[in-house]
């Protein structure tokens, strides 16, 4: 009785001394900001002054008003579909690197390559592929006698290209964490399949898919939140230009913010946004569970 | 005698040829499984050799040589620039501090906060849950709008406390993954510790950190390249000269037009790529052999 109550005691100190840092830390960066961008969002602040309370008219601005902040959704969706179309891709290179491939080393190391390098110098290597003055990927086209692309400066074209910067950047990402839940697997498992003749396309879809389910909805649940927030890319290589034509939702929020001064508007946006990664999350959710059953 | 001899030799010769149909078979799909691979690890590889070679160019040789020939001179000349215009060396050193408080500091929190969260039930515990989630569904970069305000309040705006209390303190992600490795140590680990007169603090310190320390490794590194390579956080909170890192330097590199130039710019790009590049060659055999939840032995 009494080891037990000493026992009390001491998990109340761990708790305390374990968690008092982190929940300051949390409840200041990211319990308070939260609420700050949901009550500003209902205001007129524009960084300094005081501000009035203006009810919803951030909101109707943005869904009635505002067809700049939906052509920058839209952008946002070029992303969300093509690395989403890249999903199944990944997987399947991710189980070919899982020691189906010969040299899957070094394969590896390569894959994984790009997103360890840092996001700007990126931006950097691909600002001259895709310079329309002696750019690589134009003087390629010319030896094959094929017209010139304006890969960032027409705006039919920019959002793929970035798209394609995107991709570079990051299925890596992706491919690793599918790996790494294949290789979480148990071993014997897909060796009974072996031994019992099935092919390696019938281990994947019986035994491996089934069993990394939940990586494939973390990855999932990745690619909504990180296409809806692409900002560095746009940012640094073009901007957000030609004439507005490659900027994300984040882009615009932060522009609206930092360079106009609109913060209220900023925040009402940024609540926006958040909808609709929890309404785009939870659907994709429904349908994944719904494929499976 | 002999006919049987015969048989077991066309048996033997059957069973040769079976096989090396099969091997050849296996040969064919392993081949292009192969060039599937060397096809991605070329368009890896590409662009950054490319950065590279232009790195070692003249603007003139740009215009007029084609990209993929290898520089025939070790020009230095746009690394000199580069290093004499833009501030390379306090942007090495921001990076390195952010990354070493940051991670440090990091795999300590979020290491404790798992343990708390998958070995014992308090009543607060369901929150904690809940602020996870919340926290990892909140985008990152437009939550800045209202942190900007508490920076500036907090009188560390300009300071590379901005960042590092950004970085260190609330990375629920990596508490989410640290609660997956710790909930895989069985409980009888723990008991067993205890029966030996261990207090929690013991086992946590002697016990369940050691046994993460692999994935703390991974994550540690994971989380030390996302510190190198975020260009939004001290862009936004350190704009002085004197705090830039490595990524906020080379995005002035861009807009200075003494540093804006493809080979100029490619130097400060491969400049900037070193210290991640390293990171990721010296350690990778800790991103992917325990990556994996294998690292932590049931």
């Amino acid at each position: 009785m009494f080891k037990n109550s000493k026992l009390k005691a001491q998990k109340n100190l761990v708790l305390v001394t374990f968690l008092i840092i982190p929940t300051i830390l949390i409840s200041l960066f990211v319990i308070y900001p939260l609420i700050k961008l949901i009550f500003l969002s209902f205001t007129d602040w524009d960084g300094l002054n005081t501000y009035n309370y203006v009810g919803l008219k951030n909101f109707k601005k943005i869904i009635f008003d505002s067809p700049e902040v939906w052509s920058a959704f839209k952008n946002n969706g070029i992303y969300f579909l093509f690395h989403l179309l890249f999903i199944p891709i990944e997987l399947f290179l991710a189980f070919l690197l899982d020691n189906r491939v010969r040299g899957c080393k070094i394969f590896k190391t390569i894959t994984f390559l790009p997103y360890m390098i840092n996001g700007v110098a990126v931006s950097c290597m691909f600002i001259f592929l895709y310079s329309s003055q002696g750019g690589v990927l134009n003087s390629m086209l010319q030896y094959f006698h094929l017209n010139k692309v304006r890969w960032l400066s027409d705006p039919s074209i920019v959002n793929y290209s970035l798209t394609a910067v995107s991709l570079w950047r990051f299925s890596g990402v992706h491919i690793i964490l599918f790996l790494a839940a294949f290789q979480s697997l148990p071993k014997d498992m897909t060796e009974a399949a072996v031994i019992d003749g099935a092919n390696s396309f019938q281990q994947f879809q019986k035994i491996v898919l089934p069993n990394i389910k939940p990586v494939v909805e973390i990855v999932l649940f990745l690619n909504v939140r990180g296409a809806l927030q692409v900002f560095d890319i746009p940012y640094v290589m073009t901007g957000g230009g030609p004439n507005h034509a490659s900027e994300t939702f984040a882009v615009q929020t932060i522009n609206t913010a930092f360079q106009y001064n609109n913060f209220g508007m900023a925040s009402a946006m940024a609540v926006v946004l958040m909808i609709i990664i929890i309404v785009i999350s939870i659907i994709q959710q429904k349908l994944f569970n719904a494929r499976e059953r | 005698m002999q006919g049987s001899d015969k048989m077991e030799a066309k048996i033997e010769s059957n069973k040769k040829t079976s096989f090396k149909t099969i091997k050849k078979k296996a040969n064919g799909w392993e081949f292009l499984k192969v060039l599937l691979f060397v096809f991605i690890a070329a368009i890896v590889i590409l662009p950054m050799l490319i950065t590279l070679f232009a790195s070692f160019k003249t603007l003139p040789q740009i215009g007029s040589e084609s990209a993929l020939k290898p520089p025939t001179t070790l020009n230095l000349e746009n690394y000199k620039d580069v290093i004499k215009s833009s501030h390379v060396f306090v942007g090495l050193k921001n990076s390195a501090i952010l990354v070493v408080v940051s991670v440090v500091i990091n795999s300590l929190l979020s290491t404790m906060v798992a343990y708390c969260l998958t070995r014992f039930n308090f009543k607060l515990k369901k929150v904690y849950l809940a602020v996870f989630l919340i926290g990892m569904i909140i985008p990152g970069t437009v939550t800045e709008i209202s942190r900007f305000g508490l920076m500036v309040n907090l009188h560390v705006y300009d300071t590379l406390l901005a960042p590092i209390l950004i970085y260190a303190g609330a990375d629920l992600m990596q508490i989410y993954i640290y609660n997956q490795f710790l909930s895989q140590i069985p409980i009888s680990v723990d008991e067993s510790a205890m029966m030996d007169g261990a207090s929690y603090f013991t086992i946590y310190w002697k016990i369940i950190f050691p046994m993460v320390l692999p994935a703390t490794a991974t994550l540690g590194i994971l989380k030390a390249v996302d510190v190198l390579n975020d260009m939004y956080i001290p862009f936004l909170y350190m704009p002085g000269a004197n705090h830039k890192t490595l990524s906020t330097m080379l995005f002035n590199c861009i807009q200075d037009p003494r540093t804006s130039s493809v080979p100029k710019l490619s130097a400060a790009a491969v400049l900037v790529m070193i210290p991640t590049l390293a990171i990721y060659f010296i350690f990778q055999k800790f991103i992917f052999s325990d990556i994996t939840a294998g690292a932590v032995k049931e």
